[in-house]
C-alpha cells in the first residue's frame, strides 16, 4: 500500500514540475479585454454618480471595488473553464499556481485600501495610484508563467501608478486616473495574450 | 457470452499506456526532457538517465521517429553539441500517459484497500 501511495506522490510531483515549467494559458484575451471595457464603463458611471470623489469616497470605492469584483469573477470563471480545455490533467495545478502568484497582490491592495481609508482618510487620494502599483507587482510575479511581453503590461501599471500618485490630491481620484491605466492596460494584456496564443497555435 | 457488468467493460484496458513511452529508458528520457523545456544536451541527458551513449542514441531515435523529441545539432565554444528537446506532441502524449499511469496506480491502491478491508472482515479478531 505504501508503495502505491508513494507512486501516486511521485506522479503528482512530476505533474507539479511539469506545471512549473509550463506557460499558463488560462487567461483568455477576450475576457481580459472585457475587463478593460468594464474599467471604461466604470469611469463613465463615476462622471455621473461620483461627481466629487474627494467628498464621496464611499461611493468612489464602492464603484471601483464592484468593478474589480466583477472583473475578477469573470476572469476566474473563464480561467477555470479555459484551463480545463488548455491544460487538461494539469489544470488544477496550473490554476493553483496562477492564483498563488496573484493573490498576495489582491490581499495587499485590499488591506491597503482599508488602512488608508479608515486610519488616514486624508491620504485616500493615493488609493488609485497604489492599486495600480500593486497590480503591477501581481503581474510581475506572474510573468514567469506568462508570455514574456507581459512584462510590458507590468511596467505600464507601475508607470501609471507612479504618475497617478505624482498627480497628487483630488486629481488622482478623477475617473480618467483609473479608466486610462486599467482600460489601456487590460487591452495591452489582452493583445499580448492574443498574439502569443496565435503564435503557439492555441485557441484565442 | 454477455458480460454481467457491461459498464465495467474495458475498465482496466489502459489504452493510454503508450508503448513507446512505457519502456523504462524512454520514460526516463521524456521525464527529464519535460521537466527541462529548454532542452538538455546529450551528455546531461545521458547522466540524468544513467544510460550509455549507444543506448541513449537508440532510444532518442525511436522518440524522434515518433516526433516526440527533436534533436538539434550545433556548436558550443567550437565544440559540436547535441541538444534534445521534447516537442509539443511529445509533451501531450507524455501527459496523457501520466494520467493513465496515475489511474493504474489509483485502481491498484483501491483494490489493495478493498482486499485489506475484506481480510479484516473475515478475521475480526486480528483487526
Amino acid at each position: 500500500m505504501d508503495d502505491l501511495h508513494k507512486a501516486l506522490g511521485d506522479i503528482s510531483s512530476i505533474r507539479r514540475q511539469v506545471a512549473r515549467s509550463t506557460e499558463f494559458r488560462g487567461y483568455g484575451p477576450a475576457t481580459l479585454a472585457a475587463t478593460g471595457v468594464f474599467a471604461l464603463a466604470a469611469a463613465g458611471v463615476q462622471t455621473v454618480w461620483v461627481q466629487n470623489p474627494s467628498l464621496q469616497l464611499g461611493r468612489y470605492l464602492t464603484l471601483w471595488i464592484a468593478t474589480a469584483v466583477l472583473s475578477a469573477t469573470l476572469t476566474g470563471v473563464q480561467m477555470y473553464t479555459r484551463s480545463r480545455r488548455m491544460h487538461s490533467s494539469m489544470s488544477d495545478e496550473m490554476i493553483r499556481m496562477a492564483v498563488e502568484q496573484f493573490l498576495p497582490a489582491v490581499g495587499a491592495g485590499l488591506l491597503l485600501t482599508i488602512v488608508l481609508t479608515q486610519a488616514t482618510p486624508a491620504a485616500a487620494w493615493m488609493v488609485p495610484g497604489l492599486w495600480q502599483v500593486i497590480f503591477s507587482l501581481g503581474i510581475f510575479s506572474s510573468c514567469r508563467f506568462l508570455p514574456r511581453p507581459i512584462f510590458a503590461a507590468g511596467a505600464w501599471y507601475l508607470l501609471t501608478g507612479l504618475c497617478c500618485i505624482g498627480l497628487g490630491g483630488g486629481r488622482s481620484l478623477s475617473p480618467w486616473a483609473m479608466a486610462i491605466p486599467f482600460g489601456a492596460g487590460q487591452f495591452l494584456v489582452a493583445g499580448i495574450l492574443f498574439f502569443s496564443a496565435k503564435e503557439s497555435g492555441d485557441e484565442v | 457470452m454477455k458480460s454481467k457488468t457491461p459498464t465495467n467493460e474495458g475498465r482496466f484496458a489502459y489504452e493510454g499506456l503508450d508503448r513507446v513511452i512505457h519502456e523504462r529508458a524512454r520514460l526516463s528520457v521524456l521525464t527529464s526532457l519535460i521537466t527541462h523545456p529548454k532542452g538538455l544536451t546529450f551528455n546531461e541527458l545521458k547522466q540524468l538517465c544513467s544510460l550509455t551513449d549507444g543506448n541513449l542514441s537508440r532510444h532518442l531515435s525511436v522518440l524522434e521517429k515518433d516526433a516526440m523529441v527533436e534533436i538539434l545539432k550545433g556548436h558550443d565554444r567550437n565544440r559540436p553539441q547535441t541538444v534534445c528537446r521534447i516537442t509539443a506532441a511529445g509533451r501531450k502524449r507524455y501527459l496523457e500517459y501520466l494520467e493513465t499511469l496515475e489511474q493504474v496506480v489509483r485502481d491498484a491502491a483501491k483494490g489493495a484497500e478493498e482486499a485489506a478491508a475484506l481480510v479484516r472482515h473475515l478475521n475480526p479478531s486480528r483487526a
